[in-house]
């Protein structure tokens, strides 16, 4: 099948907050296109922070991280900005914890704000969407299978369905990378496994590289070829969820499992 | 572009079955809201038909304007500011006493026209009396004092009272009904009677919201106050329309400077004593911004 | 009796000091009262002259309560300027207010000068009362609709814009976050994450803002800038109150049927 992701590299990627904290200690990485990365870790561990850092939402302090085309930098580096930055954003799609739906419109106009980058300022102050985009909105539904709701407002939507609403605006943006901030973690067990599916196959149909970050270690290991393990900014792990033993488990997240990172077990309790 | 292909794969069959949430809806027509902007935009179209201006004027608005505002502000007159600080200072007094007495009568009055405080029969009157008294502009119930208490600051604070227990007594009782039905339950069960209701179970929880409305009502009869100047009940109000009469355009211009740096300056305070009894802190509640992406 | 509980004490069981509250709320009374007393000097309260003139306000009364109907037609172009003057200025007043208002929240104005200079702008022409502006324009722009319209748009651009920036400062900020993240600029978000959420608040501060318009239309007049205020002018300077009568009837019942409308679409709204 052919692969239309781009690949994503870190070069000593750091961030430092303004109140000191060290988000990332100097990340040094490697994603080729069209891989489905799972990435876990305490939180506070700096797994946000990696995310948010590829579509430029947390800015880097020093270092650089090339995506497809595009390359971020940080301070005194020439930084990305406006339009070019606002390219590297179109291309790609970042689905979020809590959804971040606006509640009162409609599903496609929610799945229309994918579209916003390649839509003029008339077309999108007059809410006067090209046919061509509304058709690629209606498409990204189809895929995530929930077209049926396009004229509903979001709000009435269940969680699981906002969520793959939030798949297809990151769907109708025709990315090359797809991030998604800890993407189940408003949602109970049964639609959990829902939406990481659809993650899953998009990145497999599409080829599009999926970078998810999770707090759950089953979930990151069932659905991701290759899983990055972050402590205090760093990475301390990096292989396949085959590889991620006991031990693995301890260098994460600096002691033994217990049924808090375990969706399975959560999901018993 | 590379990714030209990736959502352009024919899209998969829709499953059978109770596939609702396959199939592609129709768009809905959503005949009441297109009736509704019809209707909304007609009456505007009509307005504008029919109201006799002349548009040409709008021309050399902008000459005027600055023409005007050079005048005003070019610069302004000095030599009468102590005449329009004390005229000031008399305008806020209107829109205090205005204020204390609009409380004095509204305050029992809104509790008369709370549902559950008060039998239906008097509810509704009082309800009816708020209305009636919203409707009617301050300067208008000036005029109907004026023959009772003569032109007299005094009866401009009168108005300014009348006009101030429509909208506290509304406010009042909206929100003595909204409090919380927990405390006012605690209360009755206790035996307590009206009264007691009212002090413990009551007034208690609406007390921050109601305060904050009185310094509300008072920021809006500041500005009241000086539309009152025009009918001659005195204030800073009288002293600029005379001075707009008489064309003395640098007086107008001080005026303006005053009425604005007062007005803000009693905005600023009575904004932080409201967010002091309202959310507990005297600055506005923050965005609830997180996380702000950058440029 | 204000003993300092040993931190190791069972703190539960024992009773604390009443705390001193009671002294800031005194002092609060006493300042207020001053206040008052100082106002009520300057304005010079006297509450026995109601009480000497209380005939008068009988008089008056009856006379309010029987509106001279015959004066009705006179009313007439009066009454339709007013309601012109009220649906022009509330509809260029909102049109101005909605891009401000997103100048105006720091929500959607990422740029701090800015928003500073335009919430300070905004300050500024809300501090100006209604009649204020009708006065000055009158004497710019000739007596007439015209001036009227122009200081109810001031006016109203003065109230819709700081009651929707707030509600623009309350709102979530997710949907707009998305939507930067997906390469849009700050208007693209604004307009298509923001504005459908504030819909609702925008319509009924609107809907709010025609129904005072209604309200300071009939006012305006007295300085000559338009609708039934002229009116109000020329009958009070001849004590026609048979006549005023009518006149305050009529902004009744235009008021009240507003606000009967209005509060019924803002039902359906939120």
């Amino acid at each position: 099948m052919e692969r239309t992701g781009a690949d994503i590299r870190f070069e000593n990627a750091t961030v430092t907050y303004p109140n000191g904290h060290a988000g990332l200690k100097g990340i040094t990485l490697d994603i080729p296109a069209g891989q489905m990365v799972g990435v876990v870790g305490l939180s506070g561990a700096g797994k946000s922070t990696l995310v948010r850092t590829i579509n430029g939402l947390v800015p880097l302090s020093a270092g650089s991280i090339a995506v497809g085309g595009h390359t971020l930098t940080g301070r005194g580096g020439t930084q990305l900005r406006g339009r070019e930055l606002r390219e590297l954003r179109s291309n790609v799609g970042m689905v979020f914890q809590s959804f971040n739906l606006a509640k009162r419109t409609t599903v496609i106009n929610n799945v229309l704000m994918g579209r916003l980058y390649h839509s003029p300022a008339w077309r999108t102050l007059l809410g006067a969407w090209k046919n061509d985009d509304v058709e690629l909105a209606m498409r990204a539904l189809e895929r995530v299978e929930i077209v049926g709701k396009a004229y509903e407002p979001a709000a009435s939507l269940s969680g699981g369905q906002q969520q793959r609403v939030a798949i297809a605006r990151a769907l109708a943006q025709r990315p090359q990378v797809i991030l998604a901030d800890e993407p189940v973690a408003s949602l109970d067990p049964p639609t959990s496994h829902v939406v990481m599916r659809d993650l899953a196959r998009i990145n497999a149909e599409l080829g599009i590289t999926v970078v998810v970050n999770l707090h759950f270690l089953d979930l990151a290991r069932t659905y991701s070829e290759r899983l990055i393990g972050m402590r205090a900014g760093e990475i301390v792990f990096d292989g396949t969820g085959a590889e991620a033993d006991e031990a693995v488990f301890e260098s994460i997240y600096g002691r033994s499992l217990t049924a808090e990172d375990v969706l399975e077990a959560r999901a018993e309790l | 572009m590379s990714v030209e292909t990736a959502t352009s794969k024919p899209a998969p069959a829709a499953p059978p079955g109770p596939g609702r949430l396959h199939q592609r809806p129709a768009r809905p027509a959503h005949w009441g809201r297109k009736a509704l902007w019809l209707l909304v935009s007609l009456i505007v179209v009509a307005a504008f038909w029919s109201v006799k201006i002349k548009w040409s004027a709008l021309a050399d608005f902008g000459p005027q304007l600055v023409k005007y505002l050079g005048l005003m502000f070019g610069p302004p007159d000095w030599s009468k500011f102590g005449e329009a600080f004390s005229a000031v200072v008399l305008s806020v007094q209107m829109a205090w006493i205005g204020t204390v007495l609009g409380i004095l009568i509204s305050f029992p009055l809104s509790f008369l026209a709370a549902r559950g405080l008060a039998p239906r029969a008097v509810n509704w009157p009082l309800r009816v009396l708020f209305a009636v008294i919203r409707a009617v502009p301050e300067v208008v119930i000036a005029i109907l004092i004026l023959s009772v208490t003569g032109l007299t600051p005094f009866t401009g604070a009168l108005a300014l009272a009348v006009g101030s227990v429509g909208t506290l007594g509304k406010w009042g009782y909206e929100s003595f009904e909204g409090v919380d039905p927990g405390p006012k339950e605690a209360v009755r069960s206790t035996g307590g009677g009206t009264l007691a209701l009212i002090r413990w179970g009551i007034w208690p929880s609406a007390a921050p919201e109601v305060l904050s409305f009185w310094l509300y009502r008072f920021e809006i009869n500041v500005r009241a106050s000086a539309i009152l100047g025009l009918i001659g009940a005195g204030g800073i109000g009288k002293m600029l329309t005379d001075n707009v009469q008489f064309r003395n355009w640098d007086a107008v211009g001080m005026l303006l400077l005053v009425v604005i740096v007062v007005t803000m300056i009693i905005d600023q305070l009575s904004g932080a004593v409201r967010n002091r009894l309202v959310n507990g802190s005297w600055r506005p509640p923050r965005s609830r911004g997180r996380n702000r992406p950058r440029r | 009796m204000s003993q300092a509980a040993a931190p190791s004490a069972p703190y539960m069981g024992q009773r604390p000091s009443k705390p001193r509250r009671g002294r800031p709320t005194a002092a609060a009374v006493v300042v207020l009262a001053a206040i008052t007393v100082w106002a009520g000097l300057g304005v010079g309260v006297d509450l026995a002259a109601i009480g000497r003139n209380w005939q008068n306000a009988v008089v008056n009364t009856t006379q309010l309560l029987q509106p001279d109907y015959a004066f009705f037609p006179k009313t007439i172009p009066a009454l339709l300027e007013t309601l012109n003057m009220a649906v022009i200025a509330t509809f260029i007043g909102s049109l101005l207010s909605v891009p401000l208002a997103f100048l105006a929240s720091r929500a959607t104005n990422p740029n701090a000068p800015l928003l500073g200079a335009v919430r300070f702008g905004m300050n500024l022409i809300r501090s100006v009362p209604d009649i204020l502006y009708a006065a000055i324009l009158v004497a710019v722009v000739g007596v007439g609709a015209l001036s009227g319209i122009m200081a109810l748009v001031l006016f109203n651009v003065g109230i819709i814009v700081k009651l929707v920036s707030e509600a623009l400062d309350a709102e979530d900020l997710g949907a707009q976050e998305a939507a930067l993240a997906a390469g849009a600029t700050w208007t693209g978000a604004n307009r298509s994450a923001m504005l459908p959420q504030i819909l609702p608040s925008l319509a009924s501060q609107v809907l709010y803002t025609f129904e005072i318009n209604i309200r300071a239309s009939t006012v305006i007049g007295l300085v000559g800038a338009g609708g039934l205020g002229i009116l109000i002018d020329n009958v009070r300077s001849f004590f026609r109150y048979h006549e005023l009568s009518l006149i305050i009837l009529e902004i009744l019942v235009m008021v009240l049927v507003l606000e009967a409308l209005s509060s019924a679409l803002r039902k359906r709204l939120v």
